[in-house]
């Protein structure tokens, strides 16, 4: 046994001598978040996650189960689920809502389809806006940056959740008699923009920051000096040393934008009644504590494994892009 | 008189259960004995976040006129403040006895008590009461309230109460409530054989002309019982202490035991239920009016010491629900939301037949006199199951009879509800249910559960569905449909003048008031409900049961009959 070990880990020893000679940073990062079991698990339930959420209805079909459909005959007499575990059967795997019976499975479901296309669309948008920015703040300089400067942290000293929270029917209304559909439409798209409008800034100040020190780098200098123009600096120059640390900082900000999906429907602001959410369903859960706490837990795991798994990946995405790792642990 | 705490209660009830005997006695009804004893501080624990109206005559919430007649507010005549079936008797309370009638029912006489004071030590004279039910009349100011004085009183012309009233007009008010040293007479237009029952509400409260502050009196009332406001802060607590002016001898029904009562405001509900459940400190002399629905079955089937906190009661209340008939002005849509509606469901929702029984009509089979079982809507289950076909149906009559009615339930009936978690279930039911009869829900939120009555009571407010939730104000069925469904009405959400019938129902409520004989009258009041049944200006819901608790060293804690609600007065800490 011993022997065989040590000629493996000579040759290992070979390979790995050949591979670094033959790798660029991009799939260094790669081999580096391969190694790393725990995120790969972690970016598997994401997976998991978002076909969920794309094939619920399909999901649901096959199951027979509907998030609306009302299931009287799951309840007992005070509308309690029954049976143990909050009405767990083979009917509905994951029991019922108390009071009306609908089915918690698809209820999650068809939550993870608000919850996460809130969390992506808030995303691209604030990333959108925070790379423009950061990008025109470290680049210009001068009185621009200055401007720049003062307003994201004019931004960043809001009590940004109280806002949220205050202004969500005054804004909810205007967006509607802007033409964007009552109801649902509107609250989605008020806590995209919301969410756009104090989300910006972390995206704007790290991108600044890159921009600032990437600008006085050689290679930038030696494309200025053969009469690059400024977008041509700014695509093909500056933008590819950008995409690590904004990819780092998307990663790390999703989960936030899930939960504050959540916190306005836990709140009573976000999604209308029967839409399902996972803040709706939480907040009707907690009612329910005591006389039925299964039905507090399903919303609740399915919130914390997701902000959970997202947190992981973004954790080991800034690793793995991180040029200061050691590449000779690296396999 | 209206349903408070109105997020717990759900589907449309409307209680109606008065004087009779559905409020049992006994253990259903009450606490355990022990012999009461003076001192200590009640609390009362409210998710309100005020009373809804402290002034006398603006108070018309079954659980807050059992709060105040109880301590502060003594009227001519009460309710007996007892457990069971006696509690639906009346006592004169600053009149010696319950009133004279003449033979004809018309004139009304009762003589004051001697030794009868405000809190500031002076005497309440026959010119108090007088001043005090002529301010029901300034419905501008004085809004809110019972309009039972206006409807009965035979003033003379235009009365706009006393703050705008020309000295033509005072005198005719002056002529129709007269006074002779302490003896009040009140001129009627017509027969009321029940007017002291009348007199029992706060409307015959007296109030003192030189303290009366108008609008700001709801803040500041003068007390003629035995506790008056220390303090009284919005949002936050109302405290009483006791008010030494009050003359025990004078007053045969109010104990007084307790020494300070501290109404909390503005808590929240589950954390109500909680702190009732967990019983420490200061919540163990506490009181707390209705039960969440998901903490029924812990408090009644959990624990047998909890159960023995609780009581489980039909209160005087029907819910139901509120169709617009103006903008509903088709009888088969109607039919149509009736059928398809899932009222098992809503009942569920709310905590199952803890809920109640599901009503036939608008009036409790408990106002024996008045209640005959209605004949119901052809295809109506009675077990509470919607009838699909039969509302597909009614919806296809409605394509032929009235298609303009029939299209805009297609495209969406507003829904008025109170933001709340029960309700935001109920809401789901409605949608669920009337989408199988082709009808669309447009769901409107009313955030502040406080302002929902408000809201929907604007005639600004364009609603097509909306909840009620009534219980009479004494055992006759005069205080239950013509003030839900006649113009006048005090809480008529139906907007019903425009229909064709609405005529002779108001033609039919007249003789059935002016019916001399009270068992003539009653079945006058059954058919009026049948009449209303038919027409389905509202859709009966539920006769509801309701459901309090009170701390372990609360003594007294039953439920008062004629309105539902703890005795508050007499409560006594143990």
């Amino acid at each position: 046994m011993s022997a065989s070990g040590t000629v493996d880990q000579s040759v290992a020893a070979e390979a790995h001598q050949n591979s670094i000679a033959s790798k660029s940073p991009f799939q260094l990062a790669i081999a580096r978040f391969q190694r790393d079991r725990v995120a790969k698990f972690a970016l598997g339930i994401i997976t998991f996650y978002v076909l969920v959420a794309l094939f619920a209805p399909v999901i649901c079909a096959v199951l027979g189960i509907s998030p609306y459909r009302l299931d009287g005959d799951a309840l007992n007499d005070f509308g309690l689920p029954k049976g143990s575990f909050g009405g767990i059967s083979g009917e509905h795997w994951l029991g019922v809502e108390p009071g009306t019976g609908r089915d918690l499975l698809a209820r999650l479901m068809y939550g993870a389809r608000v919850s996460l296309f809130v969390g992506f669309m808030a995303t691209i948008v604030t990333t959108a806006i925070g790379i423009v920015v950061g990008v025109i703040s470290g680049y210009k300089r001068g009185k621009i940056d200055a401007v720049i400067g003062r307003f994201t942290d004019l931004t960043l000293a809001f009590p940004s959740l109280l806002l949220i929270i205050a202004l969500t029917r005054p804004i909810t209304q205007r967006l509607e008699s802007f033409g964007i559909p009552e109801g649902n439409p509107a609250r989605i798209a008020y806590i995209i923009l919301i969410s756009a409008v104090f989300g910006w800034v972390y995206v704007a100040r790290i991108v600044r920051g890159q921009t600032l020190s990437l600008r006085e780098r050689e290679f930038v200098e030696a494309a200025r000096a053969s009469g690059a123009g400024t977008w041509r600096i700014v695509f093909k120059e500056l933008m590819p040393n950008l995409w690590a640390s904004v990819i780092v900082t998307v990663t790390l900000s999703m989960p936030g934008y899930v939960a504050t999906e959540s916190t306005l429907s836990f709140l009573g602001l976000g999604m209308l009644p029967p839409t399902a959410s996972w803040g709706a369903m939480l907040g009707d859960s907690v009612r329910y504590y005591r006389a039925d706490p299964t039905y507090l837990f399903i919303p609740g795991i399915a919130l914390i494994v997701l902000v959970l798994a997202f947190n992981i990946v973004g954790d080991a995405v800034r690793d793995a892009l991180d040029p200061k790792a050691d590449r000779q642990n690296i396999a | 008189m209206k349903k408070r705490r109105i997020s717990a209660a759900i589907g449309f009830v409307l209680v109606a259960s008065v004087v009779a005997a559905a409020c049992g006695g006994g253990s259903d009804s009450g606490s355990e004995g022990g012999t009461p004893q003076k001192g200590g501080t009640i609390n009362i624990l409210s998710s309100a976040e005020s009373i809804a109206h402290l002034d006398p005559q603006r108070n018309y919430t079954g659980d807050d006129l059992a709060f105040v007649g109880s301590t502060m507010q003594r009227s001519l005549t009460t309710y007996k403040l007892s457990e069971g079936d006696a509690g639906s008797e009346i006592v004169g309370d600053l009149a010696t006895d319950t009133g004279t009638s003449s033979e004809d029912g018309k004139v009304w006489t009762f003589t004051l008590k001697d030794g009868i004071k405000f809190e500031d030590g002076s005497d309440i004279t026959c010119a108090d009461v007088a001043y005090g039910v002529s301010r029901s009349f300034a419905t501008d100011v004085i809004t809110d309230g019972p309009s039972y004085a206006i409807s009965y009183l035979n003033v003379e012309g235009e009365y706009p109460g006393p703050y705008t009233a020309t000295a033509a007009q005072q005198a005719a008010y002056d002529k129709a409530v007269t006074c002779d040293g302490n003896v009040i007479t009140f001129n009627l237009k017509s027969t009321v054989a029940d007017f002291n029952y009348t007199t029992t509400l706060l409307t015959f409260s007296p109030v003192p002309k030189a303290k009366d502050t108008g609008e700001k009196y709801d803040m500041r009332p003068v007390a003629s019982g035995p506790y008056k406001i220390e303090s009284y802060e919005i949002g936050k607590s109302l405290v009483l202490v006791r008010n030494d002016q009050w003359d025990p001898e004078t007053d045969s029904e109010r104990k007084a035991y307790a020494d300070k009562f501290v109404y909390n405001f503005g808590l929240d509900e589950s954390a109500m239920d909680e702190r009732m459940i967990a019983d420490t400190g200061e919540d163990q002399t506490a009181v707390s009016y209705g039960i969440l629905p998901e903490n029924l079955q812990t408090i009644f089937e959990g624990d047998e010491a909890l159960a023995k906190r609780a009581v489980n009661y039909y209160d005087p209340y029907v819910m139901y629900t509120n169709l617009n008939v103006k903008s509903l002005s088709c009888l088969d849509v109607r039919k149509a939301i009736y059928l398809a509606l899932d009222r098992d469901a809503l009942r569920k929702a709310g905590g199952g037949p803890y809920t109640g029984d599901f009503a036939d009509g608008f009036v409790k089979p408990a106002l024996a006199l008045d209640y005959k079982k209605p004949t119901q809507l052809d295809g109506l289950n009675e077990d509470g199951k919607p009838n699909v076909e039969a509302a597909k149906a009614a919806m296809a009559a409605a394509e032929t009879n009235c298609p303009e009615i029939a299209a805009r339930a297609k495209d969406g009936l507003k829904f008025y509800y109170p933001d709340t978690e029960v309700w935001k279930k109920a809401l789901a039911i409605w949608i669920d249910s009337m989408g199988k009869a082709g009808i669309k829900i447009k769901p409107e939120a009313v955030g502040d559960p406080a302002q929902y009555w408000p809201t929907v009571m604007n005639p600004e407010t364009e609603y097509d569905i909306a909840r009620g939730g009534w219980a009479p104000d004494w055992a006759n069925a005069s205080t239950v449909i013509p003030e839900l469904f006649t113009t006048g009405g005090g809480f008529n959400l139906t907007r019903n003048a425009d229909d064709p019938d609405y005529k002779t129902f108001e033609t039919k409520i007249e003789e059935a008031r002016n019916t001399l004989d009270r068992k003539e009258q009653g079945v006058k009041w059954q058919e009026l409900n049948q009449y209303v049944v038919d027409r389905l200006w509202a859709l009966p819901g539920t006769f509801t049961r309701a459901q309090s608790m009170w701390g372990s060293k609360v003594g007294g804690a039953f439920q008062w009959g004629p309105f539902g609600a703890f005795c508050y007065g007499n409560l006594w800490v143990k």
